[in-house]
C-alpha cells in the first residue's frame, strides 16, 4: 500500500513539529546556501545566506562531508542538543538538526547511574586491594614477631647454655687456683709443692684471662665495635713464632708439626699482625687440641693479592651437621668434651670478615679437617716495618732513679698489695687510696709524681678523676690500670692505658720512663 | 592578527574529569558533582599567540567517557587538529584506556597534536598512578601533565602546548 500524499504530508508535518527540526544546505566551503525550519528555536536566527556556518555551528569546523553521517547527542550550547545529520548534496551538503534534549535526560541519568556503578565497582576493587594488601603486610608482621620471637627463645637458650658452659669453664680454673692456694698455704707443704701449687694457680689464672679475653673479642666483634689495626709487619716472622708455639705442643703429644711457607708469600705485609696472630693460634691450637694421632700442618701461599693460610690435622674430623654449627658462638659439635669457651672459630671467623676474607672448611668425620683462610693484604716491598720495642734489663730498668711517690687508686685491696709490692721493690714511696674522690684530694694536698688509677672505683671513677685532676691543674702523668675497656675519648683522660693484667715488668718499666 | 580555527577532541576513560577540564580551561569554574556526558559537548576558547600575530580559536569536542572507540565517537573525531587524552590518577586502570584510545586513534585517524594529562593531583592521597606509569606514558605522548581540574593546576599551559603543537603542524603542512 502506497500512502497518499496527504498522509505523507500529514505525517511529515507532525515529525517535524515534534523533532523541531532545522535544515539548512551548504555549500564546500560551508557557506550557507539555504535554510528551512524554526531557525531562532536553534539560536541561529542571525544566520545569513552566503556567511561562513563554522561560525554559527561549530561542529562544522573540521567537518568532512563525504558520506551521510550521523553525529549523535551533540549539545554546542547550553539550551541545544541534537543528532546533527550531515548529507552530502554533490558539491554541496545538507546539515539537520533534530532536537535531542527529550532522548538526552533519559539516556543521561541511565549512563550516570552505570558510571556510577562501575565507579563504585572500582573503589570497591581498590578497598579490596588494600584488605588484601594490609592482610599480607599483617602476615608479614606477624611472620617477623614469630621470627624475633624465635630469635628471642634462641636467644634465652644460648644465654642459659652460655650461662651453664661458663660457669663450669669458669669453676674448673677457680677451684684449681682456690685448692692449690690453700695447698700452699698450708704449713707442712714442701716448698718443691708451693712451687707446683703456684705454677698451677698461674696457669690456672692466664686460662681464665683467656677465657675473658674471648668473651670480650666476641661481644666486640658482635657489636661492630673491633677495629683493626693495620700495620706494616715481617709475616715470614710471624709464622716462624707460631711454628714455634706450636711445634712443641704437638710434640708434647706425639704429633709431628709441619710448617710450608711458600717463597711468593711476600716479606713485608700490611695487616693487623695481633688479629691475624689470634686467628693462626685459634686454627693451631684447635688442630692441636683435637688431634691425637699424627699430625698438624701449616701452610702459607700467597695469591692475587691473597694471603691463603692452609692448617690440615688428622684429627677425628668434622661431619657436615656439626660443620654449620662449629663457627656459631659457643658451639664445640659434638667435641663436647673439651675445653674452651665455644668461641674460638666463631671469633676467628668474624675476624676474617673483618678483614674481608673467607673462611673454608672441608673435613669428613675420621678424615681430619682442614681450615683455610683466605686474605687480602697488600704486599709492602722495601716498607720498614715497626721494630719490636727492645725489652728492658729487668729490674734495672724498673729501679727508680730518684726519690718518687707514686698515688695508687684501686678498690681491690690485693691489686693494691702486688702494685705496692713491686713498686716498693723498685724504690718508690706509695700514697693508696681505694675511692677516686680521695685520690683527687691526696693527688692535690700530696702531689705525687704519678698516679696510678683504676676506672672502675668508688666516687666519680678514674676516668672523671684523672679529667678533673687536670682541670685543677694538676699535669704529672696519670696512667690507667684497669679492666674495663676505654673508649678513645676515655683513654685521652690518661698519660697512658694498661690493662689488667698488665705485665708488671712493662708497667713498672713505663712508670719510670714518665717519671724520669 | 591571523585568525585560525582548530578541532581540538577530550578523549579517555568515563569519569577522568575530562569536561571539568574543559570546563576549568573555558570557564575557570569546576564543579565537585559528578554530571555524565552522553555524545559530546562543544565549546570554543580563543588563544592569543602574539608573537606570531595569531588568534587561534580552540574548538573543543569533550567526548563522552569510553575505554574504546565505536563507530558512533570515531564521528565525533574526524578532522580533529589535537586530542587531549585525560587519565584519573586515583585510578590507575584509565592509563590503559588513553593508551588503548591512542593507539585507535593513531591506526584509523593517523597521529596528530597530542597531551596526556594526568588527572586529579588535588587527590593525592588516593594517588594510583606510579611513577612507572608515567615514564610509559612519557614514551608514548611527547608531553604529559600532571594537571588538578579543581585547583587549575597546570590545566591551562597543557591546552596551551596542544595548541602551540596544532600551530606548529599547520606551519609545517604549509
Amino acid at each position: 500500500m502506497q500512502l497518499p500524499a496527504h498522509v505523507v504530508s500529514h505525517l511529515q508535518d507532525e515529525f517535524f513539529s515534534s523533532a523541531r527540526l532545522f535544515c539548512f544546505l551548504i555549500d564546500e566551503d560551508y557557506t550557507l546556501v539555504d535554510a528551512w525550519g524554526d531557525a531562532e528555536r536553534w539560536g541561529l536566527d542571525d544566520i545569513q545566506v552566503g556567511h561562513d556556518m563554522r561560525d554559527a555551528a561549530v561542529f562544522l569546523v573540521g567537518c568532512v562531508i563525504s558520506e551521510p553521517q550521523v553525529l549523535r547527542f551533540v549539545r554546542f550550547s547550553r539550551q541545544h542538543v541534537a543528532h546533527v545529520h550531515l548529507i552530502p548534496a554533490g558539491r554541496q551538503s545538507y546539515v539537520v538538526l533534530i532536537d535531542a534534549r527529550d532522548e538526552h535526560e533519559p539516556t543521561q541519568a541511565k549512563q550516570q547511574t552505570m558510571n556510577e556503578l562501575r565507579l563504585m565497582h572500582a573503589r570497591q576493587n581498590r578497598l579490596i586491594n588494600r584488605q588484601r594488601e594490609l592482610i599480607s603486610e599483617l602476615v608479614e608482621i606477624r611472620s617477623e614477631l614469630d621470627h624475633h620471637r624465635q630469635e628471642a627463645e634462641r636467644g634465652s637458650a644460648n644465654k642459659s647454655r652460655f650461662i651453664a658452659m661458663m660457669s663450669h669453664e669458669f669453676r674448673t680454673p677457680l677451684a684449681s687456683i682456690i685448692n692449690y692456694a690453700q695447698l700452699a698455704r698450708e704449713q707442712d707443704t714442701s716448698r718443691n709443692d708451693i712451687q707446683k701449687s703456684v705454677e698451677t694457680i698461674e696457669r690456672s689464672a692466664r686460662h681464665l684471662n683467656s677465657l675473658v679475653e674471648a668473651l670480650l673479642d666476641d661481644a666486640s666483634l658482635s657489636a661492630g665495635r673491633l677495629e683493626l689495626v693495620e700495620e706494616n709487619f715481617h709475616c715470614h716472622g710471624l709464622f716462624e713464632d707460631l711454628a714455634g708455639m706450636m711445634a712443641p705442643m704437638a710434640a708434647e703429644k706425639g704429633l709431628s708439626f709441619a710448617t710450608f711457607v711458600d717463597s711468593d708469600v711476600p716479606d713485608v705485609i700490611l695487616a693487623d699482625e695481633v688479629r691475624l696472630r689470634q686467628i693462626l693460634i685459634n686454627l693451631l691450637g684447635n688442630a692441636v687440641k683435637f688431634t691425637q694421632d699424627g699430625g698438624v700442618r701449616l701452610k702459607v701461599t700467597y695469591s692475587n693479592n691473597r694471603l691463603v693460610v692452609t692448617v690440615s690435622d688428622t684429627g677425628p674430623g668434622i661431619s657436615s651437621e656439626d660443620q654449620e654449627k662449629v663457627f656459631q658462638a659457643f658451639e664445640r659439635g659434638s667435641r663436647r668434651s673439651e675445653t674452651g669457651a665455644g668461641l674460638g672459630l666463631t671469633i676467628t671467623l668474624r675476624l676474617v670478615q673483618l678483614m674481608g676474607g673467607e673462611v673454608s672448611l672441608d673435613s669428613q668425620p675420621n678424615e681430619g679437617c682442614t681450615v683455610s683462610i683466605y686474605i687480602p693484604v697488600k704486599a709492602q716491598a722495601g716498607a720498614e716495618t715497626a721494630e719490636d720495642p727492645v725489652l728492658p734489663v729487668p729490674d734495672q730498668d724498673a729501679l727508680a732513679s730518684r726519690p718518687l711517690s707514686i698515688l695508687i687508686c684501686d678498690d681491690d685491696d690485693d691489686m693494691i698489695a702486688l702494685v705496692e709490692h713491686y713498686l716498693h721493690r723498685s724504690g718508690y714511696g706509695l700514697i693508696t687510696t681505694s675511692d677516686s674522690s680521695d685520690a683527687i684530694a691526696k693527688t692535690i694536698k700530696y702531689d705525687p709524681d704519678l698516679v696510678l688509677m683504676d676506672c672502675n672505683v668508688p666516687g666519680i671513677g678514674g676516668v672523671g678523676a684523672a679529667k678533673l685532676l687536670r682541670q685543677q691543674g694538676y699535669e704529672k702523668p696519670i696512667v690507667a690500670l684497669t679492666a674495663s675497656r676505654l673508649g678513645e675519648e676515655e683513654k685521652l683522660a690518661f698519660t697512658r692505658f694498661f690493662r689488667k693484667p698488665a705485665p708488671m715488668q712493662e708497667l713498672l718499666t713505663e712508670i719510670k720512663r714518665l717519671t724520669h | 592578527m591571523t585568525s585560525i580555527t582548530s578541532k581540538v577532541c577530550i578523549v579517555g576513560d568515563f569519569a577522568v574529569g575530562k569536561t571539568s577540564v574543559a570546563e576549568r580551561f573555558v570557564n575557570n569554574h569546576f564543579s565537585e558533582s559528578y554530571l555524565t556526558t552522553v555524545g559530546v559537548k562543544i565549546d570554543t576558547k580563543e588563544i592569543e599567540v602574539p608573537e606570531l600575530g595569531i588568534s587561534h580559536k580552540l574548538v573543543i569536542w569533550d567526548i563522552a567517557g569510553s575505554e574504546r572507540f565505536g563507530h558512533t565517537e570515531f564521528a565525533y573525531l574526524r578532522g580533529a587538529s589535537g586530542y587531549i587524552y585525560v587519565v584519573d590518577g586515583t585510578r590507575a586502570s584509565t592509563l590503559r584506556s588513553a593508551m588503548n584510545l591512542q593507539d585507535q586513534i593513531n591506526d584509523k585517524l593517523g597521529g596528530a597534536a597530542s597531551v596526556v594529562l594526568v588527572n586529579k593531583k588535588d587527590l593525592a592521597s588516593d594517588w594510583e598512578v606510579s611513577e612507572s606509569n608515567v615514564e610509559a606514558l612519557q614514551s608514548r605522548f611527547s608531553q604529559v601533565f600532571t594537571t588538578s581540574a579543581k585547583t587549575g593546576d597546570e590545566v591551562e599551559r597543557a591546552f596551551e602546548k596542544l595548541a602551540r603543537q596544532i600551530l606548529e603542524n599547520d606551519m609545517r603542512a604549509d
